[in-house]
């Protein structure tokens, strides 16, 4: 088991630690900031994301499209981070 | 004026070469009637396929009381929704265009994929079934890159016959591979036949188009034969016949065809430009360098395209231009312009804007005067229906008499 990331969420101004098998979205949970999400599978793209530096691991259900990954988007729900990274 | 009318005898003593009578362009009733029985149930043209280039990308479009989403799919095709969800209805995407990754409600987050169905509720029991609760489809054609809906479940007939004679006429110009340059939408204030019946004729050219004039040739619209012309529409008839000889050695079909009373009516016809005959631009010639598709030449003059009940086209070496006319009142009637360039054209580099658009940016402001002064003149107790001429006029009637016979056709079937 690899040691966590740091992952901070510009909006909220807050950097939590993240393990490389948990969810962004759930580590922020965890540390209690407010994040829009509906689904949490990938689907409906409520939890749709900057991913302003670093790399995810992303396992979506059609909730992005290709073309919004290229720009740098992500979806917190799904991803799981291989670097620490910084979200807008 | 708004009680109650017999709309069954109103169409049954319409005068034939005559302008409709007032309730026709003003009444409630008939508004609904037009709404339900034009709009919901013929083919109606709501945009273009360069609208929507990509997988995901959507328009919506309100036709009367209904709203209308128009995406790609994730196959490629055109598909198109009724825009409310079906858990309790709410109105799945406000905006008027932009991407899906799958179409998920807002209110309850109740998520379906680009071909409607519900893949996705929370709380709704084990047993729920989703596969009864997909999108309701609104039949949806792609002629040659135009987009036409139909909102009845036995869509009007015809559309095949129209596939058939126009995909040859239209395909040389490409529209998959176009890009929208500009999209105006322009408010008319008057009823929406007065902006069709105005756009069936240039009876009206002459004295208040003279940006568009400066491309017309006006004999290829209808005149009144007179020694005053004889000389000119000579003229126009030897050089419409050297120029389909021309355009069918390119591959270009260019002979009229008069479907216009048909069930899905349409007409078409390829005509010269005048001058340089490139395109409907001031100067008449091409506002793009990129010509579309593998044309082989600038001159080729217009290709133009008219479609019952609602739109026109007009389509030049360089750009493409369509109309869609959509009701949103019995005096309010919505004009969206669409112009169509080579995907790969830059603006500022192979076209200036203000040259692709300031033709048709100016006459469609013109005829939008019109039709709000004809609407103010229909309304007025004094009007009563008056004659078209025989000579310029005969596709207006055509369009009425269109309208006319598809409201008895459908009468009593709603």
């Amino acid at each position: 088991m690899s040691s966590p990331f740091n992952v901070t969420f510009q909006a909220a101004g807050l950097t939590v630690s993240c393990r490389s098998d948990q969810f962004v979205l759930n580590a922020g949970e965890e540390a209690g900031i407010a994040l829009a999400f509906s689904c949490r599978e990938g689907a409906c793209g409520t939890c749709k994301s900057k991913l302003v530096s670093g790399q995810v691991h992303m396992e979506h259900k059609g909730g992005i499209r290709q073309r919004e990954i290229d720009r740098g988007m992500i979806l917190i729900c799904c991803s799981r981070p291989l670097s620490d990274l910084v979200i807008g | 004026m708004n009680d109650p009318i017999d709309v069954a005898a109103l169409v049954t003593n319409r005068r034939r070469g005559y302008t409709l009578p007032a309730p026709f362009y003003s009444h409630p009733q008939i508004y609904q009637e037009d709404v339900r029985r034009i709009f919901g149930r013929h083919w109606i043209f709501v945009g273009t396929e360069p609208e929507i280039p990509e997988e995901g990308d959507f328009f919506t479009i309100d036709l009367g009381t209904d709203s209308i989403i128009v995406l790609r799919d994730d196959d490629g095709g055109v598909r198109a929704f009724h825009n409310v969800c079906r858990h309790r209805g709410a109105r799945l995407q406000q905006a008027q265009r932009g991407m899906f990754g799958n179409i998920v409600c807002p209110y309850h987050q109740w998520t379906y994929n680009l071909q409607g169905d519900l893949i996705r509720c929370k709380h709704m029991g084990e047993g729920f079934e989703r596969g009864g609760f997909g999108l309701v489809r609104v039949h949806a054609e792609s002629l040659a890159g135009l987009i036409f809906i139909c909102l009845d479940d036995k869509p009007a007939l015809g559309f095949d016959t129209l596939r058939t004679a126009m995909e040859p006429y239209i395909a040389p110009h490409d529209v998959a591979n176009l890009k929208v340059a500009h999209q105006t939408d322009l408010v008319e204030h008057g009823n929406w036949k007065l902006t069709m019946e105005n756009n069936r004729e240039c009876y009206h050219c002459t004295a208040n188009h003279p940006e568009l004039l400066v491309s017309m040739l006006e004999f290829g619209f209808g005149y009144q034969p007179s020694p005053d012309n004889v000389k000119q529409v000579e003229g126009f008839e030897a050089l419409l016949a050297r120029e389909h000889v021309r355009w069918a050695g390119y591959g270009l079909p260019s002979g009229e065809i008069d479907q216009l009373t048909d069930e899905t009516g349409f007409r078409t016809v390829r005509l010269p430009l005048a001058r340089s005959g490139e395109s409907q631009t001031r100067d008449t010639k091409v506002a793009s360098r990129r010509l579309l598709g593998n044309l082989p030449q600038a001159d080729l003059g217009g290709l133009s395209f008219w479609t019952q009940p609602n739109s026109w086209h007009h389509f030049m070496s360089d750009h493409v231009i369509t109309f869609s006319v959509l009701p949103q009142a019995p005096d309010r009637t919505l004009l969206r312009t669409t112009w169509l360039v080579h995907k790969d054209a830059q603006e500022g580099v192979d076209y200036d804007l203000d040259r692709l658009t300031s033709v048709w940016v100016a006459t469609n402001r013109q005829d939008g005067e019109l039709v709000e002064r004809a609407q103010q003149g229909v309304t007025n107790p004094a009007y009563q229906p008056g004659p078209y001429s025989p000579f310029t006029e005969g596709l207006v009637e055509k369009f009425v008499e269109w309208y006319i016979s598809r409201l008895e056709a459908t009468h009593g079937t709603l």
